[in-house]
């Protein structure tokens, strides 16, 4: 019943603001088989939850991997997902648990190599003052060679609360942790990157900061 | 929010005491005030990173990863839906083979009119239709298709399966 009911409404396309039906609707109707409606909130949560991971791993490439890798696993573990929580908490939970997953897997040749191509982007790069970045594409370059200086519990943390704006209370679900935790984290994240911009890109710090 | 409510909120802001609500509203000024993004990120560089709007996800690439999680789901469920029907099958065949098998050997062991056992005879019978092999069929719910997996008595691990549109077979 439930089924034909979502195939007489209309499903939110990427970008939409129709709100008719909710993830947990999605997800009672995908855990009776309704391949639809897991397809829906793939195409609602896929790209924020990119985006995230992104930032965390500093690679977009792989990020994509990480993110069909949790939707499967989400689909996998359906009738673990308790419903009072968000379902994009849920899947932010899976999600940055891999990313993390991953960044232990690394090998210091992939960070040696990462160091390198620093040096030739800050050499041919523009050089500007932070409050001048433009969009998040700036911003995302230069968190990039930041966030390695980071744990990788900061490192979520940091990226659900103060980047994608999660509340604390989502953002400790997702992590496993209490809320106060969740501050900790952030707080300690802000110093290290402050230490951290004002060690390896003075040139982005305001003109009566630099050195 | 106005710009002196944002200066005089900046350092609670970094405190994280402010309610959601407050919060939100505090980040939507940083992102659309330029000069109140200036002045906050000149107190505290990193105010960067939540100074920029979320870009838009690029369609194709969520429509790219849509189907291919979706690729990955239906590849499970149908290993899923095949693994325990081929467990029953391996275990009826177990069963049949046994209960031929101690029925040979009862005959055997006490009929001593003839050597051959009959099973042996049926099984190199030329005039009879080779038997046919195992048939397991599963339906794919919303696929359109059913699924039929085959093998023979000499290769029970290794199966075939046959994709097939219903239509097809009527």
């Amino acid at each position: 019943m439930l089924r034909e009911r979502l195939r007489t409404l209309p499903r939110t396309l990427p970008g939409s603001s129709d709100r008719t039906m909710d993830d947990r609707d999605y997800v009672e109707a995908a855990r009776e088989g309704d391949d639809g409606a897991f397809a829906a909130l793939v195409q609602r949560h896929s790209g924020g939850l990119h985006r995230a991971v992104a930032r965390i791993l500093a690679d977009e490439s792989e990020a994509w991997d990480v993110v069909q890798l949790a939707f499967v696993r989400a689909w996998q573990r359906l009738d673990r997902y308790d419903p009072k929580w968000s379902f994009a908490t849920w899947l932010y939970r899976i999600g940055t648990n891999l990313a993390i997953d991953v960044l232990r897997s690394r090998s210091s040749r992939e960070r040696t190599h990462r160091a390198g191509s620093e040096h030739h982007l800050r050499v041919v790069g523009e050089v500007r003052g932070a409050s001048d970045l433009a969009d998040h594409r700036e911003v995302d370059w230069l968190l990039d060679r930041l966030v390695e200086a980071l744990t990788p519990q900061q490192r979520r943390a940091f990226v659900l609360r103060e980047i994608e704006g999660m509340d604390t209370a989502e953002v400790a679900q997702a992590l496993g942790c209490s809320a106060t935790t969740v501050r900790n984290h952030v707080f300690q994240a802000r110093k290290t990157l402050r230490q951290e911009l004002e060690r390896r890109f003075p040139e982005y710090l305001p003109r009566a900061k630099r050195g | 929010m106005q710009c002196s409510e944002f200066h005089d909120t900046l350092e609670q802001y970094l405190d994280d005491v402010l309610d959601e609500s407050r919060r939100e509203s505090f980040r939507g000024h940083l992102r659309a005030c330029p000069e109140c993004r200036s002045w906050a990120i000149g107190v505290e560089p990193t105010m960067v990173f939540a100074a920029v709007e979320a870009p838009a996800p690029n369609p194709d690439r969520v429509a790219a990863c849509t189907a291919s999680v979706m690729a990955q789901i239906r590849q499970q469920r149908l290993a899923r839906d095949l693994r325990p029907r081929r467990r029953r099958w391996l275990a009826a065949a177990a069963a049949v083979l046994a209960a031929v098998v101690g029925g040979v050997g009862w005959w055997v062991a006490h009929d001593d009119r003839s050597p051959v056992p009959a099973a042996a005879v049926e099984a190199f019978d030329p005039s009879g239709q080779p038997p046919l092999p195992p048939r397991v069929q599963v339906n794919m719910p919303g696929e359109g298709v059913r699924v039929y997996q085959f093998a023979d008595d000499e290769d029970h691990d290794t199966a075939m399966y046959y994709i097939v549109n219903p239509a097809l077979e009527s």
